[in-house]
């Protein structure tokens, strides 16, 4: 695996390329369907993304406060292990022994003293140095390691890490800037609208298989198009809506994206006329769901952060959460929610976004149409991989806009995913 | 059970306790009759006005979390469920059978309390039957209106990487 050197500076030739895929079109407006259902495709996201110079969201600092707390997770398709290794240093380590390659954790988390392999009892400690190897010396004058034997070259590969007002996040790459640049500006605007620097506090997690490919998920986060139109909920109950005032913005490279917007009250107008599926005299029997409070500065009340490659960052009014991607294949990929609230949250604010949280994970009134739908796209992908998707909403450009209709966020993740692959 | 002398109060309990566990067995049935036929306007009236019903992972469950994959508090809530289903929300086509294992039932002050396990099954057009939901429910069961109507059902799923979507309930 290569630590990669930025993706500028690669030199890509055409054997270099999978064989037979070609984007022919310019720009990003034209999606080929192969990009994701390509399994040689996906094995070079892996390298040039996942295992490049980008941050991935690993977990909340809340979840591991005490030093030997631990949780696992995935990174790309690499098992880690996200452990708190002294009162103000988390570590990020592969979870794999350096000995057999065993994946020698098991557990979702825990607490722990040491990184223990069942398999021959190597141990690591809790930044993956190796402290002990049985029988390393031998027994009884046979056997043991080469006198050559260095324990410091053998250690659990350490990722860099940074902890970001209450977000783990880490890189497998040396070439990667700090978290902060990697953001932009722009977008360490938006990031600490929310995560400000409060103590942060979990409230449960939702995990589901999305039969899909997982770009398909970060699309659907900067595709504000279909939000006022598959989401029925939604449009009927007024909390997201085209003709609302929101706003697309996108990051300088293309890659991040957020969606913007304030909700209003159910009512019919000419917008929704547009829609067929429309339920304008819908009416909730137990309306407390909708039970929204302002408690961001300004008067936007969704706010839904795609940080390229790995996680969406949701403020659906009350409800906070972050949803993790990882990829199992070009055909599908991992989908956990963590819902959390602020440590200092009120019991009643508590219950709020535990009771909003109906709208979104596998269950949701909402988010179970996406799940849905991207499983349906890939269905129809599969079989015409030379075909290409249109996104065309909104033109061409790749801007900021201050409207929904449009598709310039997912114009401008794959003008970026185009660099990065040399595609 | 007819020919029985009820006059030592061991055999009246054991009838009593017959009788009961007839009448929460029946409203299993019932239960799950509706769920699998899709009847689910009928859904919500298995349980009081005031009621809890959480569908929540395990890991959650003995972690002290509160957030539920689904959660109503009301009968008013379960019905919002079900408008969603059959309003707003959007789903492939789908069947779910569910396959509730062997029932423990325990009368006590606050009503009747059941566990039992449940398997439940989806199947989508033109493909292979799997899993959807692996779990336990703890149930409390009261007298409601002359009926024995669920005053709080937990399914705590073991099945916590969902196959997708939890589109119906449990």
């Amino acid at each position: 695996m290569s630590t990669a050197s930025s993706p500028a500076s690669r030199d890509f030739t055409q054997q270099d390329r999978p064989a037979q895929k070609r984007w022919t079109a310019d720009g990003a407006s034209q999606v080929p369907y192969w990009v994701y259902s390509d399994e040689e495709t996906y094995r070079r996201e892996l390298e040039r993304i996942w295992y490049g110079p980008h941050w991935l969201y690993c977990a909340l600092e809340a979840e591991i406060p005490r030093v030997g707390d631990f949780k696992t997770t995935t990174l790309g398709e690499k098992p880690v292990i996200v452990v708190r290794s002294a009162e103000d240093e988390i570590s990020v380590v592969e979870n794999r022994c350096a000995h057999r390659g065993v994946k020698f954790c098991q557990s979702r988390s825990g607490h722990t003293k040491d990184l223990l392999c069942p398999y021959h009892q190597w141990a690591y400690d809790l930044r993956g140095e190796l402290i002990g190897v049985p029988f390393r010396r031998g027994v009884r004058r046979q056997g043991g390691m080469p006198a050559d034997f260095d324990t410091a070259k053998h250690g659990l590969r350490r990722l860099r890490v940074e902890v970001v007002n209450g977000v783990v996040w880490a890189t497998f790459s040396d070439d990667t800037p700090p978290f902060r640049e990697y953001l932009g500006e722009k977008f360490w605007k938006h990031y600490t609208r929310v995560y400000d620097g409060r103590k942060l506090e979990v409230l449960g997690y939702n995990r589901q298989h999305i039969p899909g490919n997982w770009k398909l998920m970060m699309e659907n986060i900067k595709d504000p198009y279909h939000a006022g139109l598959l989401h029925v909920f939604f449009v009927t109950f007024g909390l997201f809506r085209a003709d609302q005032k929101s706003a697309v913005d996108i990051d300088e490279t293309g890659r991040h994206g957020v969606l913007i917007s304030r909700k209003g009250a159910q009512e019919v107008n000419d917008v929704t006329a547009d829609m067929r599926n429309f339920q304008g005299d819908l009416k909730l029997a137990d309306p407390r769901i909708l039970d929204v409070v302002n408690e961001f500065p300004g008067d936007e009340t969704v706010g839904m952060i795609t940080i390229f490659p790995s996680v969406i960052l949701q403020q659906q009014v009350n409800s906070l959460t972050t949803r993790q991607i990882v990829p199992t294949g070009a055909g599908g990929f991992d989908f956990h929610w963590t819902h959390w609230c602020y440590a200092d949250d009120t019991p009643e604010m508590k219950l709020r976004r535990t009771r909003q949280a109906n709208l979104f994970g596998p269950a949701g009134f909402v988010s179970a149409d996406d799940g849905e739908v991207i499983e349906m796209c890939q269905q129809g992908f599969a079989a015409s991989p030379d075909a290409e998707a249109l996104v065309t909403m909104g033109g061409h450009d790749i801007a900021p806009t201050d409207h929904m209709v449009t598709e310039t966020a997912i114009r401008g993740m794959y003008r970026y995913w185009r660099e990065v692959m040399g595609l | 059970m007819s020919t029985l002398k009820m006059d030592r109060p061991d055999d009246v309990a054991a009838a009593a306790d017959a009788a009961l566990r007839a009448r929460v067995r029946d409203f299993y049935d019932a239960y799950y009759d509706a769920l699998d036929d899709v009847r689910l306007e009928d859904w919500p009236d298995f349980f009081t006005e005031e009621c809890l019903y959480r569908v929540i992972p395990r890991e959650n469950h003995e972690r002290g979390y509160r957030l539920c994959t689904m959660q109503a508090e009301s009968r008013g809530m379960l019905q919002d469920r079900v408008t969603g289903l059959l309003k707003t929300q959007m789903y492939a086509p789908r069947y779910y059978r569910r396959f509730p294992g062997p029932l423990r039932v325990t009368a006590g002050a606050d009503g009747i309390r059941t566990r039992h396990n449940l398997l439940m099954v989806q199947t989508l057009i033109d493909r292979q039957p799997t899993i959807v939901l692996c779990g336990v429910c703890h149930d409390r069961l009261v007298e409601d209106e002359g009926r024995l109507r669920l005053a709080e059902r937990v399914v705590v799923f073991d099945s916590e990487m969902i196959a997708n979507s939890l589109i119906y309930p449990a």
